[in-house]
């Protein structure tokens, strides 16, 4: 009688556990069962009628019951502290995070890196040179002759009779030539100056990078092959080009490298002026004049230069259609192409 | 250089296309810039025969009219409202898709694109236009009518000669001879293996009087008058050119004048060779005079601009004055007009650089100094001159006077060159055989006989390329003409390694720095007004030839140009202005002290950083405030110690700056390297900039030579112990004099002093602050008991007190 008795309400609490969830409840359970006139104090009146033998045995069940009906109160009321502590310390996760300061590099830095990291790559040094540049370094030794047309291509910004701001980084190869010694395998990146308007298109100074290899046996072949694994990996392994015969004084023979327009694929655009091509750079063997003005025998070292434009990619690499607007350094231009580069 | 393309193939018999001659020719260095289709705005419209007329039935004024398109077909019918059509003309059709140039009921008279259509309900198929539809004339009363022999199907581009494709050539300096069509032939030539076909230059001979006995020629400057040549064309008419001349001058870009001076154009873009006519009559005491006049005279030139003369300009003369400036322009005084009968026709080669100079000096720039500047073929005078003498002749109706004057004393000899086989397969890492190269060279030219072993060539350099002076020169045309693309792409494999550069690392670091902490990097103008330059530096550097007053100086600072930024983009309502930028600043030196690069001037790589308004985006998170001095201070000093570089300070500057105040001078192992400050309100004037904005320019000439290998020194592996100390001491006593003596009072054991709480209140004490320090203590050799930490302690708050009549205060 007594064993189905505890069973019966063991069975009553184990139901009971689950669906209470308020201090209301818990207090209802705990006068049931718990109370000094609850369910389980009851039982110890019970006892009393149990036969001596068996009275330890029953005592133990009931003390068993008690102690389960006392740990299910406690976790009951465990449970329900912690939903309340829950609901006081709510935490709105769609705040938003404590972010940290986003910075940019100009989109003209960018550009000048990814081809400096490309050339470095390839076992080029980095060098520089001034920009208020004496017209020998910037003419005279690039065999530019006095009065030759070829100085109708520079439109120049004098500081001197004899003084210029450079119109090329050509200028460093003659320094880095005549301060080194061969082997001499060298980029030369920087900022130079044309007289000329600002527009859209044109800007009076503009920044270039110039490439040259000197050494025992550097050959033609040999500056088609360099070009066009720069090409390939700043624009794209699958971009389309083409080497033009040209003219700089300073380099013989000469070439101009096309690119296959890359925002019409060739079919010809207002940007590439419906040729389908852009061109992006101009290279050449050294001219032996160059050399012999270097102090270099041209029967014994031979060299290729050249040299890139390199606000005008940037302009097409960005999308960009004003090139002033790369100098204006207006911070929600940049915020924005920052977020497309990110994307 | 503008080419015509049906007019090039006067010259060389080929088949190609257009397009394929412009790919040719781009390959083999002469770029077709453009393609121009001069028939294009015709497409679709034909010449058409009115077979039938019949009135409308709808309407009174039109036509229903059968024309006849192609030959030998029925014809269509097309509505017409002309007046004047009729049975049996010849006319202008355009067929539906056609795009007419002018509508002639627009008042704006702007294009239409016909279509068929019903007129009145009658069926038409196209539109007789007229000639101002076409815009080929003002003609608006009636359709034009065309000569009975014009045929039935024949395009209209065709019918008027205007079916021609013009090439923009951007010819490269170094290429006079291609300034022409027969040298571009000639070079096409060479690829298309082709013989040039050269015009006819032959003149009738006649009995009258020669050359000689009418016109006198004396050369006395005759360095830059190597060549000079005359002729005379006799009894001629000065009229229109006829079509097939305009049409090729048209096509190349030139505008018809008359017969005479059309002729002399069109055979210097078929020859290259720029020739001069003189109305004979106007020639006084029929003498031509080739010399330098006397500085101050005046003269006018055909444009009816008239020029004050230096004496340095070569000039043709008569027996009275300059009637020309050799190789550049006519003079008014002896121009050919319509009432012109004698023509006296120049042929010469002058000195490239004396045209060179007396265009740029007179600022005239022509079709003929264009030429003469680069260098024209003395050798090609002649021929030329013959050319164009009979053209005249046959033109205008006169014929040419026997004989020529030629006055060329010292002719100019071919260079020769000689050329090593190897040296071209060296210089382009190629290996074409001999007999390939003595084909490519022959083939433009020049006459190539075996030098003294089988491997070496004897060249002799036409003189239509002045270019070609070198060996170098021989290999360019070489490899031009070999092709470019039939040279292998090679990579080296004998790779120069370089030492990795401590400068771009260093520029490097510095921006991922700047990136990782909200700033923005700027690039700005390197020329800025003399008027803020002379502000800032009493050594600009100028510019002779500025484009504007705001570009005449270099910048001696970037502050200017930045604070440009700043302006700007608080105008456009930026809150939060953190910029830098790295670029050359310049400043004149005195003459003799030797310069890095160019003595006199002195370039400076420079770090630039500007703050201005807020401190941190607008935030839930963070309390807004404006930046001030400690910011800049801070970014200085924690961007130097990112790049590993130890032992800086920065110092107050006591001596005013006209940049900035509140200035710090920053120090490397006591070298100056820079500076920080709040710009001066008078400078952000000048910019229309009324918040704060703190600057801080660093040289990085300077910073980068410094070392920062930083070495491991081993660490203490005994705790750290902290304890604060705060002072209360007048507000002019400074942190970093009462750091010196806690670090000097304290001792070794104190490793670190942080200031966490700066204050000053009414409670204080009036001119009172109260500072806060973190002190923290460590031995390399034990753990600090309490006694030993607290004598140090005590030792510092005797210290500080006493050197700076502070008092302790109880934390």
């Amino acid at each position: 009688m007594l064993n189905e008795k505890i069973d019966q309400i063991k069975t009553e609490i184990t139901g009971l556990i689950s669906s209470i969830s308020s201090n209301e409840d818990l207090e209802k359970f705990r006068i049931e069962f718990l109370a000094r006139k609850g369910k389980i104090a009851s039982l110890y009146d019970d006892l009393k009628s149990v036969p001596v033998e068996q009275k330890p045995i029953a005592g133990q069940l009931i003390n068993s019951l008690k102690k389960y009906a006392e740990e299910s109160f406690e976790n009951i009321k465990k449970t329900i502290q912690t939903a309340a502590n829950e609901k006081i310390n709510f935490v709105d996760l769609t705040l938003p995070g404590r972010l940290r300061p986003r910075g940019t590099r100009h989109p003209i830095t960018q550009t000048m890196e990814e081809m400096k990291s490309i050339f470095t790559s390839m076992g080029f040094g980095i060098v520089y040179g001034p920009e208020i540049e004496d017209d020998y370094h910037n003419f005279e030794a690039l065999n530019f002759p006095p009065n030759h047309p070829a100085r109708d291509m520079q439109d120049t910004f004098f500081i001197k009779d004899d003084v210029v701001l450079r119109t090329h980084t050509t200028p460093v190869q003659i320094r880095i030539m005549k301060e080194r010694k061969p082997p001499l395998r060298v980029i030369m990146p920087g900022r130079v100056y044309r007289n000329e308007a600002v527009s859209a298109r044109s800007n009076y100074f503009f920044h270039q990078v110039d490439g040259l290899y000197v050494d025992k046996n550097v050959t033609f072949a040999e500056l088609k092959g360099t070009l066009v694994t720069f090409a390939k990996n700043f624009y794209g392994s699958d971009i389309k080009f083409r080497f033009r015969p040209s003219f700089f004084p300073f380099t013989e023979p000469s070439l101009e490298m096309d690119i296959t327009c890359f925002l019409c694929s060739g079919k010809g655009c207002r940007i590439c002026k419906n040729t389908g091509w852009l061109e992006v750079l101009g290279a050449g063997m050294v001219h032996p004049n160059v050399l012999k003005n270097c102090g270099y025998d041209p029967e014994k070292i031979s060299g290729f230069a050249f040299g890139m434009g390199v606000d005008r990619i940037s302009l097409l690499r960005y999308g960009v259609d004003d090139i002033r607007t790369f100098f204006d350094n207006d911070t929600i231009f940049k915020s924005v192409l920052m977020k497309s580069l990110c994307a | 250089m503008r080419i015509s393309f049906n007019w090039l193939k006067k010259y060389i018999d080929i088949k190609t296309t257009p397009e394929e001659v412009a790919e040719t020719l781009t390959s083999i260095g002469l770029e077709v810039e453009s393609i121009e289709y001069l028939g294009k705005k015709f497409e679709g419209f034909v010449i058409g025969e009115v077979l039938q007329k019949e009135k409308h039935p709808n309407a009174d004024r039109l036509s229903v009219c059968l024309v006849r398109v192609e030959k030998n077909k029925s014809g269509q019918q097309i509505v017409c409202g002309a007046p004047n059509v009729a049975v049996g003309q010849m006319v202008i059709v355009g067929l539906p898709g056609a795009v007419v140039p002018q509508n002639q009921h627009d008042p704006n008279a702007k294009p239409f694109t016909l279509s068929k259509t019903a007129i009145r309900g009658i069926e038409s198929n196209g539109m007789i236009c007229s000639e101002f539809e076409l815009g080929l004339g003002e003609d608006k009363n009636g359709i034009k009518v065309l000569e009975p022999t014009a045929k039935v199907g024949t395009t209209l581009a065709s019918y008027l000669g205007l079916d021609d494709v013009a090439f923009e050539i951007g010819v490269t300096p170094n290429r006079p001879d291609c300034l022409s069509h027969i040298g571009i032939a000639r070079d096409l030539c060479a690829v298309y293996k082709k013989k040039i076909l050269s015009p006819s230059i032959k003149i009738p001979k006649n009995k009258n009087l020669s050359i000689d006995k009418q016109l006198t020629v004396k050369v006395i400057n005759k360095k830059d008058c190597p060549r000079y040549s005359a002729r005379m064309i006799k009894r001629a008419t000065v009229k229109e050119s006829p079509d097939w001349l305009k049409n090729y001058l048209t096509a190349a870009g030139l505008r018809p004048i008359n017969n005479v001076v059309d002729v002399t154009n069109f055979v210097m873009l078929e020859y290259g060779q720029p020739l001069h006519a003189f109305d004979y009559k106007n020639i006084s005491k029929q003498v031509i005079v080739v010399k330098n006049t006397n500085a101050g005279e005046k003269f006018s030139t055909l444009d009816g601009k008239e020029h004050t003369l230096d004496g340095s300009e070569l000039m043709i003369c008569d027996g009275r004055g300059p009637i020309a400036i050799a190789g550049v322009m006519g003079g008014l005084n002896s121009e050919i007009s319509s009432g012109t009968t004698t023509i006296v026709l120049e042929s010469a080669y002058f000195n490239p650089i004396s045209v060179r100079r007396t265009s740029k000096k007179l600022g005239i720039s022509t079709d003929a100094s264009y030429r003469f500047e680069r260098g024209t073929d003395p050798h090609n005078v002649i021929e030329a001159s013959a050319r164009a003498a009979k053209l005249i002749a046959e033109l205008t109706g006169g014929y040419v006077v026997q004989g020529v004057t030629d006055v060329y004393d010292t002719p100019i000899e071919p260079l020769k060159i000689m050329l090593r086989c190897d040296r071209v397969n060296k210089i382009l890492g190629s290996n074409i055989p001999s007999r390939k190269i003595k084909s490519i060279l022959s083939s433009i030219g020049l006459t190539v006989k075996n030098g003294k072993n089988k491997e070496t060539f004897n060249c002799v350099v036409p003189t239509f390329r002045p270019d070609i002076e070198k060996e170098i020169d021989l290999i360019e045309e070489v490899a031009r003409l070999y092709g470019y693309d039939n040279i292998s792409n090679q990579t080296s494999v004998s790779v120069v390694f370089n030492h990795p550069d401590i400068i771009e690392k260093r520029i490097n670091a510095m921006r991922s720095w700047f990136e990782a902490n909200g700033f923005n990097e700027i690039m700005t103008n390197s020329l800025i007004g003399k008027e803020i330059s002379s502000a800032i530096s009493d050594a600009t550097v100028n510019v002779k030839n500025p484009l504007s007053v705001d570009h005449e100086t270099l910048r001696p600072s970037l502050l200017p140009t930045m604070l440009q930024s700043v302006a700007y983009n608080y105008n456009h309502g930026a809150e939060k202005l953190t910029f830098f930028e790295i670029g050359s600043i310049f400043k004149k030196v005195e003459d003799g002290i030797p310069a890095k690069y160019v003595d006199g001037f002195y370039e400076q790589n420079t770090l630039g950083i500007c703050l201005a308004g807020q401190a941190s985006p607008l935030s839930w998170a963070e309390k807004q405030r404006s930046v001030d001095i400690y910011d800049i201070k801070g970014i200085v000093q924690s961007l130097l110690s990112q790049l590993g570089l130890d032992n800086i300070h920065l110092i107050c500057y006591d001596a005013p700056s006209s940049l900035t105040e509140l200035t710090l001078t920053v120090e490397i192992n006591g070298s100056y390297v820079g500076f920080v400050g709040k710009v001066r309100q008078s400078i952000l004037d000048r910019f229309k900039i009324e918040k704060d904005v703190f600057f801080s320019e660093i040289n990085l000439d300077v910073l980068m030579s410094f070392d920062s290998a930083r070495k491991f020194t081993g660490f203490s592996k005994f705790p750290t112990v902290t304890r604060d100390v705060a002072f209360i001491v007048e507000d002019e006593v400074q942190v970093s004099k009462i750091e010196n003596v806690i670090r000097n009072s304290g001792g070794a054991l104190i490793t670190s002093i942080t200031v966490f709480d700066v204050f000053s209140g009414k409670n204080l004490g009036e001119g009172k602050k109260s500072l806060a320090f973190s002190l923290q203590l460590n031995s390399s050799e034990k753990t600090l008991n309490d006694a030993e930490i607290e004598k140090i302690i005590q030792r510092v708050i005797q210290s500080v007190t006493s050197t700076f009549e502070a008092t302790l205060r109880s934390i």
